[in-house]
């Protein structure tokens, strides 16, 4: 143990005479507080978003109020009225923001059919989209790994290329302490810049004190673990240093971008899901055709689902909201088994992948991190369920009106539902990742110490 | 009698070629035992298995009375080795280096021990607190040198040690060596150098093909005879 500490001593001074390494330290450091400033950034645009809703919903009301000074026709109200189903973000969706950036964060509702409003979002730059999100999540799954591999690609390689191993270990120390003091030492580097900017982030981020703090320190360490892991079995395998790293490298581009990008396919070819322009074009439509449609096969349609309403009087005129509610109801229920094999075909894919993200710890991280963050596809899905409730709500209120025929005045505005709805962690989900990361860590460790005991330091 | 290096019938076969043939070789305290021989003659084999970095197809080393192979550790703490080229590390000094090995051999020494151990050694006052990659070959030898000296073993292991000294400090060298092994230090000095084998060595071996051919005492050759000796054997 005193000589490890030695070694370990040394490790710095060594360090610190590799201005590259340290340059590189500093510059993961900077990308790192860039991520936290980008994910904090980033959430706190869609929380002002959010913010300015309801003021756009009273500035809605106060024109409509202007528009229809009197009682009114709650048809023309919910044509014109917009609501909005809104997805707050947790606060550690600032550190992994995984699908927010392409999935809406608010919904625009009217009173009309579902399903293409609940697809229709923002324009955004694809370009920025297409270059993904440069949060902390990413720095950590991504450059970290670079870093590790940049730190211990020349872990022993180098003091034998340089002739000084031989003078190490003719010395009366382990061949096993030197590997370990050295591995030690770049844990402890790495650990301390990671920790550093998890915690500088958690506090950015303002996270709540709970259990995900651990969580995600967890898999920082063990995602951390796994690199140097893959360090020392490259290291094992007493290659050259320039060997060493290309085959790091090899390592790193297979486990953060080839297999990602296979599994990516591979999972589209084998579940695949409906596109949703398909869906909402069908919609369309059925909507469409209900102009055409006669009224009474409409309405009768209707009555099947809502025979509430059945006694309501029969349509002579060209035009009523009822009716034309009704067909814009019709085309919702028209494309219901698509738009649930859609959501279905999604949650399938997601679950084929978090079973398989056990070929690549970078992707497993990336979904561990994403479901601790709340910012995951189930998470997504669940607000779209929400926001499907929340229609019906609406339909629920304003249908009364329709059928009844009771007028629409300055005070039914304030009965109007609202909806909120905030992400909850897929902690399952997220322990699932970290168990499977635990067993990546110690297989690789097992080998490299395998590789070890086969293959005995040589010095020259 | 206790030998401090002892080779029993050691025979090392790597993948494409036997480079040791049963030596056997026993050096006790005091004698400094000059292994000649050419390149590839099994010398710097015979070294490495004392040393522990490589393994004995067959036979065994043994380390003041240990063998090597089962305490690989443990003799490294009765030896010391000096490489033909020794490197250090470059951005540390000569004195950090000396104080990183020592400290690994088990010996924490106050800074001015460990610049005695490095003037001793012949490196200049002036060059002790300089970084190792401003130094020459030379003067990285003499810090190996100092290494040596400072870990206190019996058993000196020395691989072409001269290499890159200059003509004073070699003649320095051959004095250490003398002074060590009036001590009771065993060396084994892996050479070239024929004159340097006959004024140090206490003992000269001949290395040809990874067989001892021949054992002689100095003390009964003068250096033309060891020459013509070695030359016979060579051809």
């Amino acid at each position: 143990m005193h000589l490890f500490w030695i070694l370990f001593s040394y490790e710095w001074r060594h360090f610190r005479a590799a201005k590259g390494l340290v340059l590189m330290c500093g510059l993961l450091l900077v990308s790192g507080l860039y991520g936290i400033y980008y994910g904090t950034t980033e959430i706190e645009r869609q929380r002002q978003h959010l913010a300015a809703l309801p003021e756009l919903t009273r500035r809605n009301v106060a024109e409509l109020k202007v528009k229809f000074p009197g009682p009114a026709d709650a048809g023309d109200i919910g044509y014109y009225h917009t609501a909005f189903a809104v997805h707050h973000p947790d606060p550690w969706a600032a550190l992994s923001l995984g699908l927010r950036d392409v999935n809406p964060s608010y919904v625009k509702l009217r009173l009309l059919g579902l399903q293409n409003q609940l697809y229709a979002t923002d324009n955004t730059n694809p370009m920025k989209v297409l270059s993904g999100n440069f949060d902390l999540a990413f720095v950590l799954v991504y450059l970290f790994p670079m870093l590790i591999i940049a730190l211990s690609f020349n872990l022993l390689s180098s003091e034998r290329e340089e002739g000084i191993l031989v003078l190490l270990l003719a010395q009366p120390v382990r061949p096993a302490t030197v590997l370990a003091a050295k591995l030690a030492f770049r844990l402890t580097l790495v650990l301390a810049l990671a920790l550093l900017l998890s915690g500088v982030g958690m506090l950015w981020a303002g996270v709540p004190l709970d259990g995900r703090i651990g969580t995600w320190l967890a898999l920082t360490v063990l995602y951390c673990l796994f690199w140097l892991a893959v360090a020392l079995v490259v290291a094992a395998l007493q290659r050259p240093s320039a060997v060493n790293a290309v085959a790091l490298l090899g390592v790193w581009l297979l486990l953060v971008v080839l297999v990602p990008s296979l599994l990516n396919l591979g999972v589209a070819a084998a579940r695949p899901v409906p596109q949703g322009i398909e869906l909402t074009i069908r919609q369309r439509e059925e909507i469409h055709a209900g102009w055409d449609r006669p009224k009474a096969q409409t309405m009768n349609r209707f009555f099947a689902l809502y025979p509430q309403w059945r006694d309501t009087a029969t349509i002579r005129e060209r035009f009523v909201w009822r009716w034309y509610y009704a067909f814009q109801h019709l085309g919702d229920v028209a494309v219901a088994p698509q738009a649930t094999a859609y959501a279905q075909g999604l949650q399938q894919r997601y679950n084929l992948v978090e079973q398989l993200n056990l070929l690549s710890p970078a992707i497993n991280v990336q979904s561990s991190l994403n479901a601790l963050a709340a910012t995951d596809l189930p998470s997504h899905l669940a607000f779209q369920r929400s926001a499907t409730r929340y229609h019906d709500s609406l339909r629920a209120f304003y249908y009364p009106f329709l059928f009844r025929k009771v007028e629409f005045t300055h005070a039914d505005y304030a009965q109007e539902p609202t909806h909120t709805f905030t992400s909850h962690p897929e902690l399952a989900t997220t322990y699932r990742g970290l168990l499977k990361l635990l067993l990546s860590v110690a297989a690789v460790y097992a080998l490299g110490a395998l590789l070890l005991r086969v293959r005995s330091i040589n010095p020259r | 009698m206790t030998y401090l290096l002892e080779a029993k019938q050691l025979r090392k076969q790597y993948a494409d070629k036997l480079a040791l043939r049963g030596l056997n070789l026993q050096i006790a305290p005091g004698e400094v035992f000059c292994l000649l021989g050419q390149n590839g003659a099994g010398k710097s084999t015979t070294i490495n298995l004392f040393l522990g970095f490589v393994q004995p197809t067959s036979g065994a080393a043994f380390v003041n009375g240990l063998e090597v192979a089962t305490n690989s550790l443990q003799i490294k703490k009765h030896l010391a080795y000096i490489p033909e080229n020794v490197m250090l590390y470059p951005h540390l000094t000569g004195l950090e280096n000396l104080a990183l090995f020592s400290r690994l051999a088990g010996f924490r020494y106050p800074e001015s021990e460990l610049l005695t151990y490095l003037t001793d050694a012949g490196l200049p006052p002036e060059a002790v607190r300089r970084r190792v990659d401003t130094y020459s070959k030379g003067m990285r030898q003499k810090v190996g040198i100092a290494i040596a000296v400072a870990k206190h073993a019996q058993v000196l292991l020395l691989d072409e040690p001269t290499s890159g000294l200059d003509p004073k400090a070699s003649n320095e060298f051959s004095e250490l060596l003398r002074r060590l092994s009036g001590q009771g230090t065993a060396v084994l000095m892996a050479t070239h150098d024929i004159f340097r084998a006959k004024e140090v060595g206490t003992r000269v071996g001949i290395m040809r093909e990874g067989e001892l051919v021949d054992v002689r005492p100095t003390a009964a050759l003068n250096a033309q005879e060891l020459e013509q000796l070695y030359l016979t054997y060579m051809n």
